[in-house]
């Protein structure tokens, strides 16, 4: 074997690393290991001129590997390795020894600290010996996407991404497009029609010629990968069913929500005082124009509650966003259209986060909405009232603001229901295979810097399925979940890192043991070979189905026995 | 089964009523606390304005009736300057005032005066008018001169105005006395777990002089110029009435007025026309917070007195340079202020309020003293529990 010609590049990262650990030290100590050309330290190994410290050192030495010991390779890996590309060599010939913070940044003993510092480094030169080249793939990128989801969100997804020029299959459940925003009169707190908002976008979606609108529909199952997806839907027509498939790039999930059952909390009386209604079937009295109690009368008292089944340790302890604006809303059109009617508003906390927010609930101040606070966790309870009282109900509450137990005259009384999962998305989060919270609202990449894109490549959420939230915000993370799959789809391919696992399929016995635990359903079977075959477009090079193969049949590129092995052995030399 | 409930009703409707008292904007209220933090008065266990603007946004009537916390408002408008919501907690503080002047008149006068200015205007006017026919046709009656304005001949002898002004204030007093024991009665009597031993209400007696006669409290604002006026006004109207009810007599007997009742008349006119002439001034122009909101009881009281101040000074110099018969007429007219002035407006409109706001302070202190009592007492058994531990 032709001896191996490595550099070892230890950086000082400032005073980061320098400061507890002595990098002269362990340059020293590596310099005459074999195979090490050259050995060098310097303040910032990953500036410019640090690179192409590595860069002219490969070229002129003649190096053929390279060590940097430095920060964790989650931060600068991609960095070196082009470093190595752009010297001519193959970018996987790095490798890094995290001295920062796996040492300088968790020690503070000098003398250990660069004793472990050196150790780390020997490991990463053991291994890199092993290194073997690697090459990048490219697979091809289908431009059709599949959006799941027929609502604001769903719609505006479909519609961004078909006049970007890419086909859309565009899903929905139900019979008509719309979601549940076709169930609203008006939207807070601009008090813009709603009808008005989703007619406009189901008359846009229906006349696209790039889109596909299923209706009645739902989507059976999904497989492959990221730009190789082939979707299988299932139309219920009146008298019979039909299944279509069609291969699709990405997919955007907008499933959005169902309203909480409001029979769940006792203490309200749903479905057993006639009067008391949840917000969902009040919008239907405001869309039909007649706000009235059972009994067809003019309501005089009218009381609003907030948070049902929402902010509390017995139901759902998020808060759903969208009722406090929604119930000044009621306030709004309660008084519009009863002027001489009072309006109890009974809530926890008043959430006007959003623009414009704060303005409204001053004008429902204005408009003399009786506000009335109470703690959480605790609930009013509604009562049939007296023959003497004049008014139908009495809502006893402990009131914060005034420290008093009050009661509260009531002929209608409308309960602010807040969102929840869907029954049925945990089936959804396993057919597009993303993972859910607690709550049950699919889990976004990053919470804050990734929020529509979800730990499996080419499956997108936006929308109240990721958690609740309005109509703005729903609109935002659309428009974003098609602006990411329009970046992607543009290119016509993607690069897949060329780290995945492998199955030997001579050694596979097709046990079946790494199906079930690849948690990115990356592994399939072939039945007839009796084989598993990991698609490593899909694979994250995890290492589950390597430790768990109990022939030995799955090798994790970049990640090898021998490799790992040599690593174990410059730790302990 | 209904289970019998300990709850108070809201009644959503009250805000509605104590619009027409002057209270407009405590819808607004969020109830952030800013007022009662600025304000120099409101400490435990008076916390104001905020707790007595949130019974009023929910309408606990009987809770509001039995505070003492807007009379211990001063309306110096800091709370009104911090509210970030425009909601004037210092107006609000001052509708009440109006409202439970109304609430502790038994006659339901006052209600009517409060709820309808014209009310009160016509019975202003139709007082007037009688209080003249009257005292004209007396006069006339008893054959009185009218170009005589002292001495036995007088068109108005002082020895008779003298037993008409004591038979006033007597009805005055007892009006007035009666609605201050309702006073009592539904802000310290009624509350049965408020036991005020009698020596309390003794040992804090010395309290009604002294804040009817300092206003000291007044005088805590930030701003001092609202109290100085006030001082100025009050003291010169008690001056003014110190000299009617018990020197009217000398004052008559021109041409030799003795000097120091000269000397103390006309202090108290200067002062009586100087302060309502600030006060007018104040209201029209809005300059200051108290003076930005001005219901229509504000007015009449203002100009009644300012009336009464102008014809009274006026009746004096033209007796002084020798028109008796227009000074008899002027004094007519005078009276003609007067006798509504006080008629009306002390048992049933704004100027009851010399009496409720000495009233409140003692009755705070009073109340404040029980309750801390109370509570020391209700912690004796765990303390002397404590000790022989």
């Amino acid at each position: 074997m032709e001896e191996q010609r490595i550099g070892v590049y230890v950086c000082q990262c400032g005073t980061n690393i320098a400061k507890v650990v002595n990098c002269e030290e362990v340059v020293r100590a590596v310099s005459d290991q074999p195979g090490v050309v050259v050995a060098k330290t310097y303040k910032y190994m990953c500036s410019n001129p640090g690179q192409e410290m590595i860069v002219a050192d490969i070229q002129e030495q003649g190096l053929d590997r390279v060590v940097v010991a430095a920060c964790s390779p989650r931060m600068h890996e991609p960095t070196f390795r082009k470093a190595l590309q752009s010297a001519g060599l193959n970018p996987y010939f790095v490798e890094m020894a995290n001295i920062r913070e796996q040492c300088s940044w968790v020690h503070d003993d000098p003398q250990v600290a660069t004793e472990k510092a050196r150790a780390l480094t020997y490991g990463a030169l053991r291994r890199v010996a092993k290194h073997e080249p690697l090459e990048r793939m490219s697979v091809e990128m289908c431009p059709d996407v599949l959006v799941i989801g027929g609502g604001v969100c769903g719609m505006t997804a479909a519609l961004e991404l078909a006049d970007g020029g890419n086909r859309v299959y565009l899903v929905e459940r139900q019979g008509t497009l719309g979601g549940n925003v076709a169930r609203v009169d008006l939207t807070a707190p601009y008090l813009d029609s709603a009808r008005d908002l989703i007619t406009s976008l189901v008359t846009r979606v229906e006349e696209h010629k790039r889109i596909d609108v299923l209706l009645h529909s739902e989507v059976s199952s999904l497989e492959g990968f990221v730009g190789n997806f082939t979707a299988t839907v299932e139309t219920i027509w009146g008298d019979g069913a039909s299944v279509s498939q069609f291969k699709v790039g990405n997919v955007v999930v907008a499933t959005g929500y169902k309203e909480f059952d409001a029979s769940r909390v006792v203490h309200y009386g749903y479905g057993k005082l006639p009067n008391v209604v949840t917000s969902f079937e009040f919008e239907k009295m405001l869309r039909a124009g007649r706000v009235q109690t059972k009994e067809g009368k003019i309501p005089q008292y009218v009381a609003i509650i907030h948070c049902v089944g929402s902010r509390s340790k017995e139901f759902h302890t998020y808060c759903s966003r969208v009722c406090c604006m929604t119930a000044l809303k009621y306030a709004h059109e309660v008084k519009s259209a009863i002027p001489d009617c009072y309006v109890s508003d009974v809530y926890i906390d008043m959430h006007a986060f959003g623009k414009g927010h704060e303005d409204f609930y001053k004008r429902g101040s204005e408009a003399k909405t009786l506000f009335l606070m109470y703690a959480k966790n605790d609930h009013p309870v509604i009562r049939k009232a007296g023959p003497g009282d004049d008014c139908d109900m009495l809502i006893e509450v402990n009131e914060k603001l005034s420290g008093e137990q009050i009661e509260i005259p009531a002929d209608l009384v409308i309960l602010m229901v807040g969102m929840e999962a869907r029954e049925d998305s945990e089936a959804v989060a396993r057919l597009v295979n993303i993972s859910r919270d607690k709550d049950g609202w699919f889990i976004e990449s990053h919470p804050k810097l990734d929020p529509v894109a979800t730990t499996t490549d080419g499956i997108y959420i936006a929308g109240v399925c990721a958690a609740p939230k309005d109509i703005p915000d729903t609109v935002a993370q659309a428009r974003a979940a098609a602006g990411r799959i329009l970046a992607k789809t543009i290119r016509g391919s993607i690069e897949i890192d060329a780290v995945f696992a492998e199955v030997d399929e001579d050694m596979c016995s097709g046990c079946r043991v790494c199906n079930t635990l690849c948690p990115y359903s990356a592994i399939t079977y072939d039945p007839e070979k009796k084989k598993s075959t990991v698609i490593s477009a899909v694979c994250k090079a995890c290492g589950a189905c390597v430790a768990a193969c109990p022939s030995s049949a799955i090798k994790a590129r970049h990640f090898t026995d021998s490799q790992i092995f040599a690593q174990i052995e410059g730790v302990l030399a | 089964m209904r289970r019998p409930s300990m709850a108070i009703r809201v009644n959503p409707k009250l805000i509605d009523e104590l619009e027409l008292y002057g209270a407009e904007d405590v819808q607004n209220c969020y109830h952030c606390g800013n007022c009662s933090a600025v304000c120099p008065f409101s400490k435990e266990p008076y916390i104001f304005p905020r707790r007595p603007m949130r019974y009023l946004q929910m309408g606990l009537e009987d809770k509001l009736k039995g505070s003492l916390e807007p009379w211990l408002c001063y309306y110096c408008g800091q709370c009104s300057e911090e509210c970030p919501r425009g909601a004037e907690p210092g107006e609000t503080m001052m509708s009440l005032r109006r409202w439970l002047t109304s609430k502790y008149d038994f006659s339901g006068i006052s209600r009517l005066f409060y709820k309808s200015g014209k009310i009160e205007l016509l019975a202003v006017i139709g007082g007037a008018l009688l209080t003249a026919l009257a005292f004209v046709l007396w006069a006339v009656l008893r054959g009185g001169n009218i170009h005589s304005y002292s001495g036995e001949n007088a068109f108005l002898p002082a020895a008779s105005i003298h037993i008409f002004d004591w038979a006033l204030a007597g009805v005055l007093l007892a009006l007035l006395l009666t609605n201050c024991v309702r006073m009592w009665w539904f802000t310290m009597g009624r509350d049965k777990r408020l036991k005020v031993p009698f020596w309390l209400y003794l040992k804090g007696l010395y309290l009604l002089p002294l804040h009817f006669l300092t206003q000291k409290r007044y005088a805590k604002c930030e701003h001092k110029r609202p109290w100085a006026i006030h001082l100025a006004l009050m003291l010169s109207y008690l001056i003014m009435l110190v000299l009617i009810m018990f020197f009217l007599g000398v004052m008559w007997s021109g041409p030799e007025i003795d000097w120091r009742v000269h000397v103390f008349g006309y202090l108290a006119t200067v002062g009586l026309l100087g302060t309502t002439i600030f006060a007018l001034r104040g209201r029209l122009k809005k300059s200051e917070p108290h003076y930005a909101h001005s219901h229509e009881t504000d007015w009449i009281f203002l100009v009644l007195l300012i009336f009464v101040a102008f014809t009274g000074i006026l009746q004096h110099i033209l007796h002084r340079v020798g028109f008796d018969a227009a000074a008899n007429v002027t004094y007519i007219v005078h009276l003609m202020g007067v006798v509504p002035m006080l008629g009306l407006e002390v048992p049933f409109s704004k100027w009851s309020h010399l009496a409720y706001r000495p009233l409140a302070m003692y009755f705070s202190a009073v109340r404040a003293e029980a309750m801390e009592r109370e509570e020391k007492k209700a912690l004796e058994p765990a303390m002397a529990a404590q000790s022989a531990a």
